[in-house]
């Protein structure tokens, strides 16, 4: 396996709906609670998180992870190969952030900007963008 | 009924010890008939910074074993009528008790004592899950230091899987001047990753090692700052709120300015 290499994190904002498919679907899973170091969710399907993902937590899901916290802990999106899979968070910092089969971890040296991001593949590189709640703005 | 505290942390050398044998001594000094229990099999040293080594007859595993009876393996403190120590083995391992037994252990102990305090080996192992099996509160240390902090997340995560929820945080050996220059983790960086409640925090400071090495506690040295930062936890412990003492060690410019002008 290669070294993570690092992922793009952009300026610009995006939002839901739009450009996105659905956050969530029947097949989700919610967690009511922080993630702490060397607890895991791996999960077929979506996964919520309601708290933290703490560095030493994993969580792998085939769909997309969802974050209602920071996220510092490992992470992994379309596990089973799923591209359009994506990692939203309100304090995106993970460890390493990994989307189908690309493995990066966050820019060197970089503070995280303050609100949610998004990570998902685009143009064949896992990229970050700010993300606006809300349907408005595109 | 008395309360029982386990005092754990994950990584070792952050300060278990010193702060069951200060909790201990402070509460027995406030007049509560206290107990502290040495779980660390194989390692015991509650008993040399306590100063009692040499008085150890029967240790912990004589009582489950039911060798002794356990009036007879407690340890009276050389000088607070209210303390006690139920020292560890140091010839065997973790694997001489289990859980159970332990918890049984605790039963038996919070009927006569107000507090019983157990501190607790460090790692996650079967010395880890005997001190926690008889407790119904956790009071969790670390170091600011990321390796420390992220062991005590792990920590509090297995806590809480064993229903010891809300677990209570001491911060120890914090130097204020290193937080100042960001070369040290702050307080507000630490509880931001754990979200506990946080007990206390204690200073660096030598007077601990030397205390320690007298075989006494640096709780009842009214000088220092490390002995107010362990009364203030217990206040709080005991149910005040207070709020957590200025860390300020003198040495920044106001310390200077002051000194110069000799005020300390
Ligand atoms: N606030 C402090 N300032 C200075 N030294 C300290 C402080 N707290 C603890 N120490 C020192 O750190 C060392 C380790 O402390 P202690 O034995 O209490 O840790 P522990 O967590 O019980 O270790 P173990 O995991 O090995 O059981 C001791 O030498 C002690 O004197
Ligand atoms: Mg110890």
């Amino acid at each position: 396996m290669a070294l993570p290499g690092r992922a793009a994190r952009q300026r610009r904002r995006v939002c839901l709906p739009g450009d996105l498919d659905l956050v969530a679907d029947e097949n989700t899973v919610l967690i009511q609670r922080t993630l702490r170091s060397g607890q895991t969710v791996h999960y077929r399907g979506h996964v919520v998180v309601l708290g933290d993902v703490n560095p030493g937590a994993e969580i792998a899901a085939s769909g997309n992870v969802v974050v209602v916290g920071a996220l510092r802990g490992m992470v992994h999106a379309g596990m089973e190969g799923d591209a359009n899979s994506f990692v939203l968070a309100l304090a995106l910092q993970p460890t390493q952030l990994r989307i189908a089969d690309h493995i990066t971890r966050p820019p060197d040296g970089e503070v995280a900007p303050e609100g949610p991001e998004i990570a998902r593949i685009k143009d064949g590189v896992v990229t970050i963008e700010a993300f606006w709640p809300g349907g408005a703005g595109k | 009924m008395g309360e029982v505290f386990v005092v754990t942390s994950g990584k070792g050398g952050v300060g278990k010890t010193t702060t069951t044998a200060n909790l201990g001594t402070g509460l027995a000094s406030l007049g509560h008939k206290v107990v502290l229990v040495d779980t660390d099999i194989g390692l015991r040293n509650l008993d040399v910074v306590l100063g009692l080594e040499n008085r150890i007859v029967y240790d912990i595993t004589d009582v489950t074993g039911g060798h002794c009876r356990l009036r007879q393996a407690l340890i009276r403190d050389k000088r607070l009528d209210g303390l006690h120590l139920l020292p560890a083995a140091q010839t065997k391992d973790k694997t001489a008790v289990s859980p159970e037994e332990m918890k049984t252990l605790c039963e038996e102990l919070e009927s006569e004592f107000d507090y019983v305090i157990i501190d607790c080996p460090a790692g996650i192992e079967q010395g880890f899950r005997n001190a926690i099996a008889g407790a119904h509160r956790a009071i969790v240390v670390t170091t600011p230091e990321v390796s420390a902090v992220r062991d005590a997340d792990r920590i509090i995560g297995l806590l809480e899987a064993a229903e010891l929820h809300a677990p209570r945080l001491i911060i120890n050996r914090i130097r204020p001047r290193m937080v100042r220059h960001g070369d040290m983790m702050s307080i507000e960086d630490i509880i931001d990753i754990l979200a506990v409640d946080l007990l206390g925090v204690v200073p660096e400071d030598e007077q601990v090692v030397i205390s320690t090495n007298r075989g006494e506690a640096v709780v009842m040295d009214q000088r220092s700052r490390s002995g107010q930062a362990y009364r203030n936890i217990i206040q709080r412990l005991l149910g005040q709120t207070l709020p957590i003492m200025d860390l300020e060690d003198g040495s920044g410019f106001f310390g200077r300015l002051r000194r110069m002008m000799g005020l300390k």
